[in-house]
């Protein structure tokens, strides 16, 4: 059975720098398939003739089921169905959406995705009987096994914390019986005072969930949140072990791995947040539909939602922690994106400001208060180094309170041993991971399964479009070839340090570059991002066409200002930003992006600079399938041929061309009969910019380094560094990643090797995960 | 007196042109193939290299396209 990782026993992919002479012999390419996309579509056609489903059998009343489903695990969903959206609804809850064009979309059923559907509060046979009703064959025998397998221990067991106090809760009173066996679950055992026997749990009823809705999807029912009394059997555990009765039901040990839930109503001992959210905060049916697998028992369960950028995340974060009203710890990755998740509280939700604070390194509010909402990044909450006094005070703040929930914005920029120091510092009830570009394959991704828990929902970023909810972008790759001259120097090997500096600085580039940035500016009016991951070409290209630029080293005064003339000034339609806006600065104005230069292969970035222009802008009647604008946002990657950047552009297109978006190429910019109105005109011009790149030093033609010390303090200084090619093209979890000091000096050894139990502090031994 | 010479006439474009060139000037000086560089995409070699230029520019063109792992 297929996994998530992909073993999926294609051959593993071409790696750019290991292909050596012997490796072409060995796998002769046919002399007449230059052209890179036959090539690859010949690829894809040879693999699919491997598959055979000629035993497959078709319902007979198949043409009214939208979905194939595959032996080895694969789903094909027709989105043209009827049934698509209910059928929709189901496949992302039980499996890991692989690719998602227009009409056909691909899953895959993983133990992971498996374990997320038992999470949310579907069965096992309920997964079976439904995936069989919207097959068009028969569920094939090792499906039905596959899910079984992979469900049987899953979800059966519970730890929810009522009143401070933690329970073991299964509705399988011989699930618990086998626990009980464990002599370190059995040692943690508190038993109840009237207790006549070891053997008895306490049973409780409970209202049941979304799970019933899923029986009656055929008869065109939505998912309906089911009540059914169910009973449920419990035993009490020591705070203090919680840590290792997790450890022990993990699936390398007794494998029932725990669910958790925070049953917040009941929660009478942490203090009530006076919130509600504002009338006119309207979540959209998405964000409904991901908060209701969040909250579909009345209590809250612990997850990640993934929503694209500019779809509404921080309103999806808000609404929880309105619904939870307890205590709410909000982290963000910078102090950036601190205040606007601060101030999107303020907007969305009727907290008084009193009531919310911000804790950075320029920013230490103390909050005041029995409950309230604190908003931090996560090195302000990991630093392991000396705090000054005030901070001090309040991360001992933080570590002293019991938080209702834990709101962690962009989890897949963080990596996993920074997640573990938060989470074993703050003791949360509940937490709700947020993120846009959850590229799964990635070892790190998988770790978030079980620190922070399953994914809860994700957004069909087409379907978001077509409602209208995001600007629909047409995406474009621009081919500039290399002029003779640049191409001559890029394939000597003494110019190997510079090939970056050499295919972004391209003459041919940099007048498409010149040629887009006018044609929008005066045909179209639009406001146009220019992103460079590369200095030199950024500040280059940026004093060439007397453009304002912002990079790591911009002081936040002149950040501040350069944004606001961009937002509001007529004459200021263009900027250039470093990697800087990746993430962090919010520019809703913006509708265009041009990429000049990019790091390596990585996807999240790609995802993550169309984020900047998703937000929807213009009039809803619009924006709507048939309306005036077909497209509204434009992404510009431009390319310089027979480069290394090829490579890395199509590995980077790969996210996004899952989630359904398409890249037109275009070969033809500037127009063949633009001439002298362009810069880079003449040869000697050229030649002149040939020379300034190849006298530039290495170290100023590199990418751009970014470290933010953990306190805060932006240290900006370039770098350069020798990286696996995994670590190149955004596979490894370690690039593009900035924030990293801190960790080498100080955290080296909290982040992997979790402290000694008997040792540590003992506010921490109560629940470490 | 004209001297006659059998070779491989290239037809290409200007970035392979500059890849061929540069490969020419990669090789030990017994081994330079290259007879005439007749413009930026024309280039007149000996005969019998046309193999070797071929398997080398499919290597290059290889290391340059991604191919999307299963």
């Amino acid at each position: 059975m297929a996994g998530g990782d992909g073993d999926k026993g294609r051959p593993p992919a071409k790696k750019h720098k290991t292909a050596g002479p012997a490796r072409a012999a060995a796998h002769p390419v046919d002399e007449d398939d230059f052209d890179d996309a036959d090539d690859f579509d010949e690829e894809v056609e040879r693999e699919t003739k491997k598959r055979d489903f000629t035993k497959l059998e078709l319902k007979p009343d198949h043409v009214n089921r939208p979905l194939w489903a595959c032996a080895d695990g694969r789903i094909f969903l027709e989105t043209f169905s009827p049934l698509y959206k209910q059928a929709y609804d189901f496949l992302i809850a039980i499996a890991e959406p692989v690719c998602r064009p227009e009409s056909m979309h691909e899953y895959n059923l993983t133990p992971h995705s498996l374990y997320a559907a038992v999470s949310v509060g579907l069965e096992t046979e309920t997964i079976i009987s439904v995936l069989d009703k919207l097959s068009k064959t028969k569920l094939p025998r090792e499906m039905i096994d596959f899910i079984h397998a992979s469900t049987a221990n899953y979800g059966k067991v519970k730890l929810v914390l009522k009143k401070n106090r933690y329970f073991v809760e299964s509705p399988f009173p011989e699930v618990l019986k086998t626990l009980l066996k464990d002599e370190v679950i059995s040692r943690a055992r508190i038993l109840p005072e009237d207790s006549q026997g070891a053997e008895a749990f306490n049973i409780s009823k409970r209202v049941s969930e979304i799970g019933g809705g899923h029986e009656d999807l055929l008869n065109g029912v939505d998912l309906a949140v089911a009540a059914e009394e169910k009973e449920t059997h419990s035993f009490e555990i020591d705070p203090a072990q919680v840590e290792n009765v997790k450890q022990r039901c993990l699936p390398n040990a007794l494998n029932f791995p725990m669910l958790e839930e925070y049953d917040f109503r009941n929660d009478t001992v942490n203090p009530d947040l006076n919130m509600e959210l504002k009338p006119q905060a309207r979540p959209r049916p998405y964000q409904e539909k991901s908060l209701s697998k969040m909250f579909g028992n009345g209590r809250a369960r612990s997850g990640i939602i993934v929503l694209p950028c500019g779809a509404g995340k921080s309103l999806v974060g808000v609404s929880a922690a309105c619904r939870i009203k307890k205590s709410c710890l909000c982290l963000a990755t910078n102090a950036v994106s601190v205040d606007q998740w601060a101030f999107q509280f303020k907007l969305w939700s009727t907290i008084r400001d009193d009531q919310i604070s911000r804790f950075t390194s320029d920013n230490k509010e103390k909050f005041r208060g029995m409950a309230g909402v604190v908003v931090t990044t996560y090195n302000m909450v990991a630093f392991g180094g000396k705090r000054s006094e005030d901070s001090e005070k309040i991360i001992e703040e933080i570590r002293n309170r019991e938080w209702g929930l834990l709101l962690m914005d962009e989890v897949h920029v963080v990596p996993a041993h920074m997640f573990r120091k938060v989470i074993s510092i703050t003791k949360s009830h509940c937490k709700l991971g947020l993120t846009a570009t959850l590229v799964r394959e990635d070892e790190r991704i998988t770790d978030l399964n079980f620190l922070i828990g399953p994914k809860l929902y994700e957004a069909n970023w087409l379907d978001l479009v077509k409602g209208g909810f995001i600007a629909n972008v047409q995406c474009a790759e621009v081919w500039c070839p290399m002029t003779k001259e640049f191409f001559a120097e890029y394939l000597k090997k003494e110019n190997s340090k510079k090939k970056q500096a050499l295919y972004v600085m391209n003459p041919n580039k940099f007048r498409a570059c010149e040629f887009l940035i006018r044609f929008h500016e005066q045909q179209r009016g639009d406001k146009i991002i220019v992103f460079a991951d590369n200095l030199f070409a950024l500040t280059a290209y940026a004093m060439k066409l007397r453009k304002p630029m912002i990079y790591g080293a911009t002081s936040h005064n002149e950040r501040t200002r350069i944004l606001h003339a961009f937002k509001n000034s007529p004459d200021v339609n263009t900027i250039f930003l470093s990697k800087v806006g990746d993430n962090s600065i919010d520019i809703p104005e913006a509708n265009v992006i041009i990429q000049i230069s990019s790091h390596a292969g990585s996807r999240r970035q790609e995802a993550q600079r169309l984020g900047r222009i998703l937000r929807a802008k213009g009039r809803l009647q619009d924006r709507m399938s048939g309306g005036k604008e077909e497209y509204n946002a434009f992404f510009y990657s431009l390319v310089s041929t027979d480069t290394q950047e090829m490579y890395y552009s199509t590995k980077r297109q790969q996210f996004l061309i899952d989630q359904g978006y398409s890249f037109k190429v275009i070969t033809s910019l500037p127009p063949p009969d633009s001439g002298a109105e362009l810069s880079y005109y003449t040869l000697d011009e050229q030649l002149d910019l040939l020379g300034k790149v190849l006298n530039a030093g290495d170290d100023v033609v590199g990418l751009e380094q970014l470290e933010e010390d953990s306190d805060g303090k932006a240290l900006v200084k370039a770098r350069r560094f020798t990286g696996s090619m995994s670590a190149l093209s955004g596979a490894s979890g370690v690039v593009y990643m900035e924030y990293n000091t801190g960790k080498t000096k100080h955290g080296g050894l909290g982040k992997s090797k979790p402290k000694d139990p008997s040792k540590r502090h003992a506010l921490f031994k109560k629940r470490y995960q | 007196m004209v001297n006659a010479i059998k070779g491989l006439f290239i037809s290409c474009d200007i970035p392979m042109a500059q890849f061929i060139v540069n490969l020419n000037n990669s090789m030990p000086p017994s081994e330079k193939f290259i007879v005439h560089m007749l413009d930026s995409t024309h280039i007149f070699v000996q005969p019998h290299v046309a193999e070797m230029i071929r398997s080398k520019i499919a290597e290059f063109r290889d290391q340059n396209s991604y191919e999307k792992p299963a």
